[in-house]
C-alpha cells in the first residue's frame, strides 16, 4: 500500500464498520377490514400486531442474514397500503378501521402488482422470499378467482411462506386455504385472545424463518421434491403449534 | 412444547434441580431458559421434540468428555425427565455480544488487537475440538458472542458437535456451510468446519460475506435453489483471482471495499487461496485450523500502535503508515523468529509459543517499550521466567533475566530457550514467507 490516496474514502477509524449488506425481508399482513371486523375483532389484530412489532424488531436487530420490513395491505370495499415495505425497527404501528365489503380478488390483484421487482421487491441488496400472511373473518364480496389464478403464476407469490388465520367460523376457510395453497397453513381464531397468539406466532415464526439463509435441515427431504425448504419448515412449525394447542380448536366460537 | 412458566422444576442427572426463572430465547429446537441449580444461575435448554437416541447418547459422551477449551459454553448436566429433554450449560456474561451485532454495526471491537484476538481465539478453540476427535457441524454468525474490549470468544450451540462424518440431522445455514455440505454429498466434518471458519474469519476482518458480491446482490429474490447454487453448486469468491463476476458493489458492500486493502498482502493471499473455486471444491487442500492460527499470529505481529492511539498494519519491510492519522512510522526493525516475523515497535508482544515450545499463542512472554529515559531507544522486556541470551553483531553475549530489558540492535540474534532462536533484522516479508 502506497500513500494515502487510496485511503481517501476511510472513516477515521476503519474499525467503525457499517451495517453488512443484509438482504431484505418483508412480512405482508393482508387484512380484511370490512364491516364485519368491526369491534374487537378488528381491536384484537391491531393490539397484536402493535405488540409483535417490537418482537420484531429484536429478531431483525439481531440477525446479519437479513432486514426485516413489514408491509400491510387492508381489503374492504376500497383496497389500501396502510404501510408499504417500512423497517421494522422504529416502526409506529396506525390503526387499522373496518368498514365496508370485502374485496379479496382487489386485494389479490394489488399484491400481485407490488410483488414486482420493480415495486416493493426493489432491494439493492436482494431480498428472501416473503411472507404473506392473509387475516379475513368473511366471504370474499368480489370474484376472486381470476386474481388468485394470475397470483399463482407469480415467482414471488410461489416462494413465499404463506399463512392465513380465519378469525371466527364464519371466514370461508375454503378460499383462505386457497390462498395458502394447503390447508395445514389455515389456522382459526375463536376469540380475541386466540387471535393475539395466533398473530404472535405465525409473524414471529415466519419471520425467524424467511428471514435466515436456509439452511440443510427439516426441509432438506422437502427441498428434494421442489418444496421450499422454508416453506417446510414452517409447515412443520405450524403443525407442531396446532399439536400444542389442539385446545384451541375445541372452543366455540367467541366472536 | 409450550414455554415453561417461572417456578418450573426440572430434575437433572447430577441429582439436583433446576428452576425455571425465565425464557432467555427461542429456536427452532427448543428455548433456552435462564434457570437455577443449587443456588447458581445457568443456562437451560429445553427441546421441542425429543431428540433422537442417538443425539442423546452423543449430547452424554460429550458431557463425560467435556469442553476442550474454556471458550465453549458446553453441556454439563442432563435434564433427566421423562416429560423433558435438554441439557444445562454455564450463562453466557453480559458483556458478550452476539456476532450478528457486530456485523450489522450495532457493536464493535475496541481495537484491531481485540479482532483479532477474537479470531486467534475461536480459531484455536476449533483446533482443540478438531484435535479431540469432534466437529462442530454447524457454524454460524448465532453461535459465537464476543467480548468487544478483548475480542474474547465464547462459543455456544455445543450439542451437535459429534465424531466427524457422523450425521446427527443437523441444522445450518448454507450461507456458513461447506459446499459439499449444502450439496448432501457427505455429513460435516473436519474439512466442512475448515471452510466455515475461513468464512467466520473473512466476516470478522472484512465484515462481508466472502461470497456476497454483485452476483448476489443482484438475485431479487434468494429462494433455496439461488441460495444452493451461490454457495453450494457454484460459489465464488467476491475477489476470485480468475473471475470477477462477483465483485464487491459500491455502496452496498462497504466495508470490504474499505478494510480489504488495509490488511498485510498475506491475508489477502490466504484468502485467494482458501476461496479459490479449486480449494472450495476440494475438501482435502483447505487450510487446517492451526495453519490459520499461524497467519493470525503472524498478523497481529505485524499490528502496531499509532501515538494517536488507533492501530494499523505495517507491511514489513516497507514504510508503514497510521491508517487514522496518516503519521509515517518508518520501517520497523523485524524479529523473525522461524517463519513468524515481529514488527518491533513499542507495544508490540511476543507470545509462548515465539519463545518457547510451549504451544501457547496467548500468553505474553515479552514486550516491546521505550526507553525511559531516551523515547528514541527502544528495547525487549523479558516477561517470561526464562533466561535469554543476546548476541550482539560483534559476538559478545549478554544473559537477559526474567523482567530485564536488552535495546533493539540490527543484526542481534537472541536464544529465548533451546528451540527457539530469533534474529533482529529488517526482514521484506512476502506471501511465501509466511506459512500459508
Amino acid at each position: 500500500m502506497k500513500g494515502n490516496n487510496s485511503m481517501s474514502r476511510l472513516p477515521k477509524n476503519p474499525l467503525e464498520a457499517v451495517e453488512i449488506a443484509r438482504r431484505q425481508m418483508t412480512l405482508f399482513f393482508i387484512v380484511d377490514t370490512s364491516g364485519s371486523m368491526q369491534g374487537e375483532k378488528i381491536a384484537a389484530v391491531n393490539t397484536a400486531i402493535r405488540e409483535v412489532l417490537p418482537e420484531l424488531a429484536g429478531i431483525s436487530s439481531e440477525n446479519a442474514d437479513a432486514q426485516i420490513k413489514v408491509a400491510c395491505l387492508q381489503f374492504a370495499t376500497e383496497v389500501k397500503w396502510l404501510f408499504s415495505p417500512t423497517e421494522v425497527e422504529g416502526m409506529q404501528w396506525n390503526d387499522l378501521p373496518a368498514g365496508g365489503l370485502t374485496n379479496l380478488g382487489s386485494a389479490i390483484s394489488e399484491l400481485n402488482d407490488k410483488l414486482s421487482r420493480n415495486k416493493f421487491m426493489n432491494s439493492p441488496t436482494g431480498n428472501f422470499a416473503p411472507v404473506l400472511f392473509l387475516l379475513s373473518d368473511g366471504m370474499p364480496s368480489d370474484s376472486y378467482q381470476s386474481a388468485l389464478a394470475t397470483i399463482q403464476e407469480n415467482k414471488w407469490f410461489n416462494v413465499a411462506i404463506k399463512a392465513a388465520v380465519a378469525i371466527g367460523d364464519d371466514a370461508n376457510k375454503q378460499v383462505l386455504a386457497e390462498f395458502t395453497g394447503n390447508s395445514e397453513l389455515l389456522l382459526t381464531a375463536h376469540t380475541p385472545e386466540d387471535l393475539k397468539a395466533l398473530i404472535r406466532f405465525v409473524s414471529v415464526t415466519s419471520s425467524k424463518i424467511g428471514s435466515q439463509s436456509s439452511g440443510v435441515g427439516v426441509g432438506n427431504a422437502a427441498a428434494q421434491n421442489g418444496t421450499e425448504v422454508k416453506q417446510a419448515e414452517f409447515a412443520e412449525q405450524v403443525q407442531e403449534f396446532k399439536a400444542d394447542n389442539q385446545d384451541l380448536d375445541a372452543l366455540t366460537d367467541g366472536f | 412444547m409450550k414455554t415453561l412458566k417461572q417456578g418450573t422444576t426440572i430434575p437433572l442427572s447430577n441429582g439436583s434441580t433446576a428452576v425455571v426463572k425465565s425464557l432467555l430465547g427461542e429456536g427452532g429446537q427448543g428455548a433456552v431458559y435462564l434457570a437455577q441449580v443449587d443456588g447458581k444461575d445457568y443456562a437451560l435448554k429445553i427441546y421441542a421434540k425429543r431428540p433422537s437416541k442417538k443425539f442423546m447418547l452423543n449430547l452424554l459422551d460429550n458431557i463425560r468428555k467435556g469442553a476442550p477449551t474454556k471458550h465453549f459454553l458446553w453441556p454439563k448436566w442432563m435434564v433427566n425427565s421423562p416429560v423433558y429433554s435438554g441439557y444445562v450449560m454455564d450463562v453466557r456474561p453480559k458483556e458478550y455480544i452476539e456476532f450478528s451485532r457486530f456485523l450489522i454495526a450495532k457493536a464493535r471491537f475496541a481495537s484491531w488487537s481485540a479482532l483479532i484476538n477474537g479470531a486467534m481465539e475461536i480459531t484455536y478453540a476449533f483446533r482443540e475440538l478438531h484435535r479431540a476427535g469432534l466437529s462442530y457441524q454447524d457454524l454460524n454468525d448465532g453461535n459465537f458472542f464476543f467480548n468487544p474490549k478483548t475480542g474474547s470468544v465464547l462459543i455456544c450451540d455445543n450439542d451437535n458437535v459429534c465424531p466427524p462424518d457422523t450425521n446427527l440431522g443437523i441444522r445450518g445455514k448454507f450461507r456458513y456451510m461447506a459446499p459439499e455440505v449444502i450439496l448432501c454429498k457427505n455429513n460435516p466434518n473436519n474439512l466442512s468446519d475448515y471452510f466455515s471458519l475461513s468464512v467466520i474469519l473473512f466476516m470478522l476482518l472484512m465484515n462481508n460475506h466472502p461470497l456476497d458480491g454483485r452476483r448476489v446482490a443482484s438475485v431479487p429474490c434468494l429462494n433455496d435453489a439461488i441460495e444452493r447454487h451461490v454457495y453450494g453448486e457454484h460459489p465464488i469468491f467476491i475477489y476470485d483471482l480468475k473471475d470477477d463476476s462477483n465483485r464487491p458493489v459500491s455502496g452496498v458492500h462497504t466495508n470490504v471495499r474499505q478494510r480489504w486493502q488495509l490488511f498485510p498482502q498475506f491475508v489477502r493471499d490466504t484468502f485467494f487461496k482458501q476461496f479459490s473455486a479449486e480449494v472450495m471444491a476440494n475438501p482435502n487442500k483447505r487450510m487446517a485450523d492451526n495453519e490459520w492460527l499461524k497467519v493470525l499470529q503472524q498478523l497481529r505481529n505485524q499490528t502496531l500502535r499509532c501515538d494517536c492511539g488507533y492501530e494499523t498494519f505495517a507491511e514489513v519491510g516497507s514504510g508503514t503508515f497510521c491508517y487514522t492519522c496518516g503519521k509515517q512510522l518508518g520501517k520497523p526493525l523485524t524479529l523473525s523468529i522461524g517463519k513468524q516475523h515481529i514488527a518491533l515497535y513499542p507495544g508490540m508482544c511476543l507470545y509462548a509459543n515465539q519463545t518457547s515450545a510451549k504451544d501457547d499463542a496467548f500468553t505474553v512472554t515479552g514486550e516491546v517499550v521505550r526507553n525511559a529515559k531516551d523515547p528514541y531507544v527502544w528495547g525487549i522486556i523479558n516477561r517470561s521466567q526464562d533466561t535469554w541470551t543476546c548476541t550482539l553483531p560483534d559476538g559478545r553475549t549478554v544473559n537477559i533475566e526474567s523482567n530485564m530489558g536488552f535495546p533493539i540492535y540490527r543484526g542481534m540474534d537472541v536464544q529465548f530457550s533451546q528451540t527457539r532462536n530469533g534474529k533482529i533484522d529488517r526482514v521484506i516479508i512476502k506471501p511465501d514467507r509466511v506459512i500459508m
